[in-house]
């Protein structure tokens, strides 16, 4: 275990691995220096994170709506998630956005990274249109694309009318396209900004690997399995997990474009929580949604950490 | 090392604590000049009249008072807001109710003061749709307005139907709706156009047919959804998926012509009146009673009353008080009707306001749709309404984008009301 480099989940903790700790008082005050440094951004995190995710640990064995006094329940918020229809259909459809973004997402950045990765005249142009569908106003996005996939008038499916697709999908207005719809959006949206961290790990790739695996006559397909692939690993980790806790927090895209539905079609577990927290009031019910939400980004996020490692030996 | 940084974390909550406790203190609020400030939660201040109207009346009649409106801009979500904000211990004294579910949410968490006693001063037989606010024996909110649901014609697109628009019942108006239609694409005018919410439907059956909205059998809705789906398949109507994804406003159908007929609450009223004075557009619209299930009988039709309540937190309880009995009797009543809205307290005087408004149809028709015989409430009051209206949205989305039929969508609403809402 020494041996391996410190990772994301091993702080490096340099006071602790020095030799002959130096007299008490002064390890106190440098101590206390140290602490008075992080303490205004540590104040900020402890009362706007902290304690409200150690009070939603609480909350969900609790029953409240916000004006009542707290009333401790044990386990019968979770039984009642376990029993509900919607629960279920809500996580469902985060997995099934979850499945759909993080790949989707993965592929288009990598892929347009590689394309703009050269040195050609306006290429900046290019870059730039592809990073702006994520500084627009997501609202603005939502509706927008709800409007390209509106059934009749719609440019989709006049486009795909063109090419000769007669059974054009129903996208925001189906049970089975809706979800297929938010992903396609949610791509554009998303793939500008991995794409940007793609090209900053591309720019780190030594160029001479390239040449001496053209001097084997390597071609541009193996080059970019042999090369590209493999020195982005580090990137495309950071990418994975970044995608992954973004996929299963989503909330404002499916809130704007269909509010979940229709029906409970593309209801995922964030809106759930807010509609059982915010709007019904029911916070403790609400809280252990958003506590089996943490578990399963938690559990998703170590198994990607523990990949990473065992492929880094 | 550890129980330093637990000191730490103890310090910070503490410090932290003190400082949130110390947010608000529990004193009335007054002006440089010793008036008493009263807070009032509303939407859209700027495109809502109403609102100002009523304080700049309220604070003539009471020059000791000062009204500070808290404005929330995002009007669709007001509740949502509102709710955060009690949620998080908001002291604003006079809390408008811009529906009676959100209402009986509010007073069933008991975040409303109870307003009985004002009730019981009142002459309560004035006060359209006060019975709606009876909770438990208590009264929470007093109605100030009670929209309730009309049908509005382009009188220029009807001029040639022959048909007795004060006795309409639904199948004469889904035939004259199919008559009415013309144009194809950009040209096209629609016979009529229902709006998304699943109100147009639900409530209009619920009120005609005397069904029960929370009862858990749905099979009343049957002929209304019938009627309404074989409009859009004959194009009479535009389909409810391009209204929702295009997110279409009803103003712009009927006021832009686009649509020749269109259910819609008295609220519109007052915006046609206001956009053609301005010069917004040249609409000749006439309001007809809502279409009713068979010939000859009374008009029965749904509404939803707007009300003021005083949170339980206010600073200014008794201003807050002084404030509700104003607005909501019948001087109040004459500011809004003033406006072209519809009051909820009623007499001969506010009726002879609310007539005398300047463009406001006084035709035998329009006067028969603004005095329905029967105004039921669109959605009944229980601890159940938010539960049941959620399920009773998501399987009206559903019957209506065609992914379940009109049959197995009524079963399932059902089904899960009963199985999920306890």
């Amino acid at each position: 275990m020494a041996s391996t480099p410190p990772t994301l989940l091993e702080p490096v903790v340099t006071g602790a691995a020095r030799p002959a700790a130096p007299k008490p008082v002064r390890r106190r005050r440098t101590a206390l220096v140290g602490w008075s440094f992080i303490l205004p951004n540590f104040v900020g995190f402890a009362a706007l994170t902290l304690i409200p995710i150690v009070a939603t640990l609480g909350l969900a064995f609790m029953q409240w709506n916000s004006y009542s006094t707290p009333e401790w329940v044990g386990l019968d918020n979770f039984r009642r998630l376990w029993a509900s229809e919607t629960f279920w259909m809500a996580l469902r459809n985060t997995a099934y956005y979850a499945v759909g973004h993080i790949p989707l997402t993965l592929v288009a950045a990598l892929g347009f990274a590689v394309l703009l990765n050269r040195k050609l005249r306006g290429i900046g142009i290019f870059r730039t249109a592809l990073f702006f569908p994520y500084i627009t106003s997501l609202v603005a996005v939502a509706v927008v694309w709800n409007m390209l996939f509106s059934p009749d008038a719609g440019p989709v499916n006049q486009f795909l009318h063109a090419i000769g697709v007669s059974e054009t999908p129903g996208w925001t207005t189906s049970t089975t396209w809706a979800m297929p719809a938010v992903i396609i959006t949610s791509v554009w949206r998303d793939l500008g900004y991995y794409m940007v961290l793609y090209l900053a790990g591309l720019q780190t790739i030594p160029g001479e690997l390239y040449e001496a695996a053209e001097v084997d006559g390597a071609g541009p397909w193996a080059r970019f399995w042999h090369i590209t692939v493999p020195s982005l690993r580090p990137t495309t980790f950071f990418v994975l997990i970044m995608l992954t806790i973004s996929s299963f927090k989503v909330f404002d895209l499916v809130q704007v474009m269909t509010e979940g539905g229709p029906g409970r079609s593309t209801l995922v577990l964030s809106q759930l929580i807010y509609r059982e927290g915010v709007r019904e009031g029911r916070f403790g019910y609400s809280s252990a949604v958003a506590l089996v939400l943490f578990v399963i980004v938690l559990l998703v996020t170590v198994v990607q950490f523990r990949v990473q490692q065992r492929g880094e030996k | 090392m550890k129980s330093t940084i637990m000191k730490a974390v103890a310090t910070a909550t503490a410090l932290l604590l003190t400082v949130a406790a110390c947010g608000g203190g529990d004193e009335p609020e007054t002006t440089s000049d010793g008036k008493t400030v009263l807070t009032m939660s509303l939407w859209n201040y700027a495109s809502t009249p109403e609102f100002k109207a009523l304080i700049d009346g309220f604070e003539a009649d009471n020059p000791t008072i000062k009204i500070k409106p808290v404005d929330i801009l995002a009007g669709e979500d007001y509740a949502e807001k509102l709710t955060t904000m009690l949620a998080g211990g908001d002291q604003t004294d006079v809390l408008t109710m811009k529906n009676v579910t959100d209402y009986a949410r509010y007073a069933n968490r008991g975040q409303l003061a109870s307003l009985s006693d004002e009730v019981a001063k009142v002459d309560a037989a004035k006060y359209r749709g006060l019975d709606a606010f009876k909770l438990n024996g208590d009264y929470f909110a007093v109605p100030y307005r009670q929209d309730f649901w009309v049908l509005y014609y382009n009188k220029a697109l009807l001029k040639d139907a022959k048909v007795d628009l004060a006795n309409l019942t639904w199948q004469q108006y889904a035939d004259l709706a199919k008559s009415l239609t013309t144009g194809a694409d950009a040209s096209k005018v629609y016979g009529t156009y229902h709006h998304t919410w699943r109100s147009v439907i639900q409530a209009t059956a619920a009120a005609q047919t005397k069904g029960d909205l929370l009862g858990g059998d749905y099979t009343f809705l049957k002929n209304q959804y019938s009627m309404a789906l074989d409009l859009e398949k004959a194009g009479a109507t535009m389909p409810w998926g391009t209204a929702n994804t295009q997110k279409i406003g009803y103003d712009s159908m009927f006021s832009g012509g686009k649509a020749a007929m269109l259910p819609m609450g008295t609220w519109y009223v007052a915006k046609l009146l206001t956009d053609i004075a301005a010069g917004k557009h040249k609409t000749e619209w006439g309001i007809a009673p809502m279409p009713q299930v068979a010939a000859g009988g009374p008009v029965t039709t749904f509404g939803s009353p707007t009300a003021f309540a005083v949170n339980k937190k206010a600073k200014n309880a008794a201003a807050a008080r002084t404030f509700i009995n104003w607005a909501t009797g019948p001087k109040g009543a004459t500011t809004i009707a003033k406006l072209g809205l519809y009051p909820a307290y009623t007499d001969d005087a506010v009726l002879a306001a609310f007539g005398a408004v300047q463009g406001m149809p006084s035709d035998p028709v329009a006067k028969k749709a603004l005095a329905p015989d029967q105004v039921t409430l669109e959605m009944p009051i229980s601890d159940k309404s938010s539960d049941v209206d959620a399920i009773l949205t998501e399987e009206h989305e559903l019957i209506m984008v065609g992914e379940k039929s009109v049959d197995a969508g009524l079963a399932e609403m059902g089904k899960r009301v009963k199985s999920e809402v306890s």
